[in-house]
C-alpha cells in the first residue's frame, strides 16, 4: 500500500504541472462490491476494475475484442484450442514484469472453485506455457468463441497475489485482494474506502498510449437518484449513471449538462410457465395452464403495443426488441428481426381458437427494482393484456425476493432482463431457451423450463462451429424455433442514459461499463 | 438497588427480545445468495454457499449462533463488503455520532431560545411568523426537506455541498469532519434536516411550559420586586419550565440516531444509517443484526438512564422500591 502512495503522491507532482491534466468525480448507483477481478461477476465490478486490471484481450468502443495483455492470437491445429502471444514490457502497477506465469496463475485463480470466473473456462482442458511470453488454452471441443468470452478475465500478478495471500478469491469472508489492488491498467486504486470513496489514479508506466488526461479520478456511490442528479447540477460530480429516465429531458435542457443515451446490452422480456399443468394465481387458480398453447402465448405478444410503452414510460429512450439478443451482439439473427405487432383483433382471434374466447386471469410476477422503470413497464402490460380479456394479477416485489420466488416456480408469467456475458447470441440461448439441466450447467435462469429438442442439439453444435456462415445459419434455426412458438416474449433492449458536466468528453459502451481512459476534461 | 438491578435486567431481557424479532424477519428479507453469486452461477454455488453461510439453518438456531458469537465480541462477516462488521460499523459511527450531536445541539439551543422568545413577545408579528413556519417542521417529511435544501442550498445558490460528507481527518479510531472548512460546510445542510423535527417540538414544548410558568404568581411578584425582565424570564420562568423539556430531550436523543437513516440516504452521509439502508438492499444479514442490536443497546441505555435520573429526582420512587 505504502507504494501506491508514493507512487500517487510522484504522479501528482509530476502531472500538477502539465496544463491539460485534470481531475474527476464520478457516481453510479452500486459500489463495486469487491475489488477482487476473480470473486465476483457482476457489471459494478467488472466495469470498475476494466479501469486497474487488464485481461489478455479487452473490448474497444464499438465492443470489438482487441488486443491487450496478449499481442496476437492463433487458432492450434484444427480447433484443438488458442495460442496467445503475450505483450512484452508490461508492469504491474507496483513494478513487477508481467510474463506467462502470471497468466498461468491469474488462469488457476480463476478457475478455482470458489472464483465465481470459473465457469468461463468450463471449455479448456489444459493451459501450458509455451516460454516466457506465450500460452497455449487446450479446449474440449473447437471454441471459435474462447478469445471473446475471457474479455472480462483479468490478470493478477503471481508474486503479489502470493505475497499479501490472496491466492485464491474468498468473497465470504474475504483477503487482501478484496481491498487492494496490483494491475497492469492505465489506472491505479490509491484509496479505497469500501461502500464510501474509491480514488483512482493514472499509472505512469501503463504500456498503451491512447489515454485522456483525467490524472485522478474518484467513485462515489450514490443510491438515491434525486441525491445523484442534484449532485450533477450542483457540479459536486462530474458524471452520474444513471440518470433517472424521467429527468433525462429536463436536465438535457440545462447548457451544464450533457445527457448521453445509448443502447445497452440487456433484452426486457416476459416468460410463461411452460411445464406447469395448472394456474397457480388469479381466479384460474388450479385450472389448466392456457401458457402450454403456443398460440396463448402469441396472443400475449399481439395484445401487447411496445412501442406505447417506450413512447409512455420509456420517454422514447429505448428500442424494440425480436430476440433474445439487440442487433448490436455477434449472432443476432438479422433474417428473424421482426417482432409480432400490435394486433387486438388477431390476440383476441387466437386466444378464441385456442379455447379462450372469454379470457383468464392469472398470476405476473415482476421486479420492482432490478431494471429501469420495471413496475411501471408490468402494469401497462397488465392493462393491455385486460383489453383482449386475459387478467394479470400482477405481484411486483424487490429484486432480493424476486429470484427466489421465480428458482420455487411461483409465476404464471415473469419479467426477465438478460445481458449477455460474452455479446453472442450463444449466451441467452444457454441461459434463456435450453432445457434446464444442473449437471451440464444449462438452463440456469430458464425459470419457466422452457423446452425444444432441437435447440438443446443445435446449442454444442454452434459452441464449437468454427465457420462462421454455418454457426450463424444455425442460430438463425434456433432464432426461428423460439420466435414460433414463443418462448419468450421480448419487448425492448432497455436504454443507457448517462449525465455529465458538458466539459466532460467520454465513450459509452454498450456493456454499461465506464472506461475512464476514453475520458477527457476540457 | 433492587430498582437498579430489575430495570437493567428489563433493558437485557428487550435487548435479547429484539434480536429474536429481528432474526425471524430476516427470512422474509429475501434471498442474500443471489447478490452474492454471479450471472453464470450454478446450483451447486447456490447450495455450497448456502451451507457455508448457515442459511439453511432455522431461525433459532441462526439467532442463537449470533449471539454466542456476539458474547465474543464477534459480529460476523458482511455478505457485501467480506469484511469483519465490527470493523465496518467503527468505521461508519463516527459519521452518524458527529451529525446526530450536531442536530442535537443546534436543535435543542435553537430550539429552546426560539421557544423563550416566542412565548415572551406572544403577541409580535415575527414570533407569529416563527410559530406558522414551525409548522413545516412538524409537518412536512423529512425527507421532502432534505430535498427542497439541497435544490436551494446546492443545486441553485451552489453554497453548500449537495452530498457525503467533506473532507475527514483520522484521529486514531475516529474520523471526524470538524476539522476541516469542507467539513463542516457538508454538515450544514443534513444536521438541519435531520434537527429540525426535534427543534420545533423543543421550542412547542418550551414555549407552552413558559406560558404556563409565565402566569404563576411568583412570576408577578419577581416583577412587582422590580427585578429586570431578563432575570424574571431566565433565571426564574424558564428554569421552572426545564424538567419536562430535559425528559423529552433525553428521549428524542435515540431517535435522532434512529431517524438518520432517512437524512442520511438522502445526503449519501457515510455513516450508519446509509450502510443499514443498503444492507437491507443486499440482504446483508450479519451488518443488519448488528446494527439493529446496536440502536437497541443506544435506546435501551438512554431509556435506563432516564429511568435511573427519575429516582435521583424523585426520592418517592426509591421509597416506593422498598
Amino acid at each position: 500500500m505504502k507504494h501506491f502512495t508514493y507512487s500517487a503522491i510522484a504522479l501528482a507532482l509530476a502531472t500538477s504541472m502539465s496544463a491539460h491534466s485534470a481531475t474527476m468525480k464520478w457516481a453510479g448507483t452500486t459500489d463495486p462490491q469487491t475489488m477482487d477481478p476473480h470473486a465476483v461477476i457482476s457489471a459494478p465490478v467488472l466495469g470498475f476494475l476494466n479501469n486497474v486490471y487488464e485481461g489478455l484481450v479487452r473490448r474497444g468502443k464499438d465492443m470489438s475484442i482487441e488486443p491487450a495483455l496478449a499481442q496476437s492470437w492463433t487458432p492450434i491445429g484444427n480447433g484443438q484450442g488458442w495460442r496467445f502471444n503475450l505483450r512484452k514490457g508490461v508492469t504491474f502497477h507496483n513494478g513487477s514484469v508481467f510474463n506467462a506465469d502470471d497468466v498461468i496463475f491469474s488462469y488457476q485463480r480463476a478457475s478455482a472453485e470458489t472464483a465465481d470466473t470459473k465457469g468461463w473456462f468450463a471449455p479448456i482442458s489444459e493451459v501450458k506455457k509455451v516460454d516466457a511470453y506465450t500460452v497455449d488454452f487446450m479446449t474440449k471441443a473447437p471454441n471459435p468463441l474462447f478469445p471473446d468470452s475471457i474479455a472480462n478475465w483479468m490478470i493478477m500478478d503471481e508474486e503479489w497475489s502470493k505475497e499479501v495471500g490472496a491466492i485464491s478469491a474468498n468473497k465470504e469472508a474475504g483477503n487482501a485482494a478484496t481491498l487492494q489492488t496490483n494491475g497492469t491498467g492505465a489506472y491505479q486504486v490509491t484509496k479505497r474506502q469500501p461502500g464510501l470513496e474509491t480514488t483512482l489514479a493514472q499509472y505512469e508506466n501503463w504500456w498503451g498510449e491512447e489515454i485522456g488526461n483525467i490524472t485522478e479520478a474518484t467513485f462515489t456511490p450514490i443510491q438515491n437518484p434525486a441525491t445523484a442528479v442534484a449532485a450533477l447540477l450542483a457540479g459536486n460530480v462530474d458524471m452520474i449513471n444513471p440518470v433517472p429516465i424521467q429527468d433525462a429531458a429536463r436536465l438535457d435542457q440545462n447548457p451544464q449538462v450533457t445527457v448521453i443515451k445509448g443502447i445497452e446490452a440487456r433484452v426486457i422480456m416476459l416468460g410463461f410457465a411452460q411445464q406447469a399443468d395448472v394456474l397457480k394465481y388469479g381466479a384460474d387458480k388450479g385450472k389448466p395452464n392456457p401458457f402450454l398453447n403456443p398460440k396463448v402465448r402469441e396472443a400475449v405478444a399481439k395484445a401487447i403495443s411496445v412501442p406505447a410503452i417506450l413512447r409512455t414510460i420509456m420517454r422514447g429512450n429505448a428500442q424494440e426488441a425480436s430476440q433474445l439478443v439487440s442487433p448490436a451482439m455477434r449472432g443476432y439473427s438479422i433474417k428473424h428481426d421482426a417482432r409480432p405487432s400490435f394486433d387486438m383483433q388477431g390476440a383476441k382471434a387466437l386466444l378464441a381458437e385456442a379455447g379462450y374466447p372469454n379470457g383468464f386471469s392469472f398470476g405476473l410476477k415482476c421486479p420492482n427494482d432490478r431494471y429501469l422503470n420495471d413496475e411501471a413497464v408490468c402494469q401497462a402490460v397488465t392493462s393491455m393484456l385486460a383489453r383482449v380479456g386475459i387478467k394479470a394479477e400482477l405481484d411486483a416485489m424487490p429484486v432480493r425476493t424476486y429470484w427466489p420466488e421465480l428458482r420455487q416456480d411461483n409465476f404464471d408469467m415473469y419479467l426477465v432482463g438478460w445481458s449477455p456475458g460474452t455479446f453472442d447470441h450463444e449466451h441467452p440461448i444457454r441461459f434463456l431457451a435450453s432445457t434446464p439441466n444442473t449437471e451440464k450447467k444449462l438452463g440456469s435462469w430458464n425459470f419457466g423450463d422452457y423446452s425444444n429438442a432441437r435447440i438443446d442439439e443445435l446449442l454444442p453444435m454452434i459452441q464449437s462451429e468454427i465457420d462462421e456462415t454455418k454457426r450463424q445459419a444455425m442460430v438463425d434455426e434456433v432464432t426461428e424455433i423460439y420466435q414460433n412458438e414463443v418462448a419468450y416474449v421480448p419487448l425492448y433492449i432497455q436504454p443507457l442514459v448517462w449525465g455529465t458536466r458538458s466539459n466532460i468528453e467520454l465513450t459509452q459502451r454498450p456493456d454499461n461499463f465506464f472506461i475512464l481512459r476514453w475520458a477527457s476534461a476540457k | 438497588m433492587n430498582y437498579i438491578f430489575k430495570r437493567v435486567a428489563q433493558s437485557g431481557l428487550v435487548l435479547l427480545v429484539v434480536g429474536l424479532v429481528a432474526f425471524s424477519m430476516f427470512r422474509f428479507m429475501g434471498d442474500p445468495i443471489d447478490n452474492m453469486l454471479g450471472q453464470e452461477r450454478t446450483q451447486e454455488d447456490v447450495e455450497r454457499l448456502r451451507d457455508e453461510l448457515g442459511l439453511d439453518l432455522p431461525f433459532p438456531v441462526q439467532y442463537w449462533h449470533f449471539l454466542s458469537d456476539a458474547v465474543q465480541g464477534n459480529f460476523g462477516v458482511s455478505y457485501r463488503q467480506g469484511r469483519a462488521v465490527s470493523e465496518i460499523i467503527a468505521e461508519r459511527i463516527p459519521a452518524t455520532l458527529e451529525l446526530a450531536a450536531v442536530s442535537a445541539v443546534l436543535a435543542i439551543s435553537l430550539g429552546i431560545f426560539l421557544g423563550v422568545f416566542t412565548a415572551i413577545r406572544r403577541e409580535g408579528w415575527l414570533a407569529n411568523l416563527i410559530m406558522s413556519t414551525s409548522l413545516i417542521g412538524v409537518s412536512l417529511p423529512t425527507f421532502l426537506i432534505g430535498v427542497m435544501l439541497i435544490y436551494f442550498f446546492s443545486v441553485y445558490l451552489g453554497w453548500l455541498p449537495s452530498f457525503g460528507r467533506g473532507e475527514a481527518v483520522q484521529l486514531g479510531f475516529w474520523s471526524t469532519g470538524f476539522l476541516t472548512v469542507s467539513g463542516w460546510q457538508a454538515l450544514i445542510l443534513p444536521a438541519l434536516t435531520l434537527g429540525l423535527y426535534q427543534m420545533t417540538l423543543i421550542m412547542r414544548l418550551v414555549r407552552s411550559e413558559m406560558l404556563e410558568v409565565l402566569r404563576q404568581d411568583y412570576v408577578r411578584f419577581a416583577r412587582a420586586r422590580g427585578l429586570s425582565e431578563r432575570a424574571v424570564n431566565f433565571r426564574h420562568a424558564l428554569k421552572n419550565t426545564l424538567v419536562p423539556v430535559i425528559t423529552v430531550i433525553g428521549l428524542q436523543l435515540g431517535s435522532i440516531i434512529a431517524f438518520a437513516i432517512i437524512t442520511e440516504s438522502i445526503f449519501q452521509w457515510p455513516g450508519l444509517g446509509l450502510l443499514f439502508i443498503n444492507a437491507i438492499q443486499f440482504v446483508d444479514i450479519p451488518v443488519m443484526a448488528a446494527y439493529l442490536m446496536l440502536i437497541s443497546v443506544i435506546f435501551v441505555t438512554i431509556n435506563l438512564a432516564v429511568d435511573l435520573l427519575y429516582v435521583v429526582i424523585d426520592p418517592r420512587l426509591r421509597e416506593g422500591g422498598k
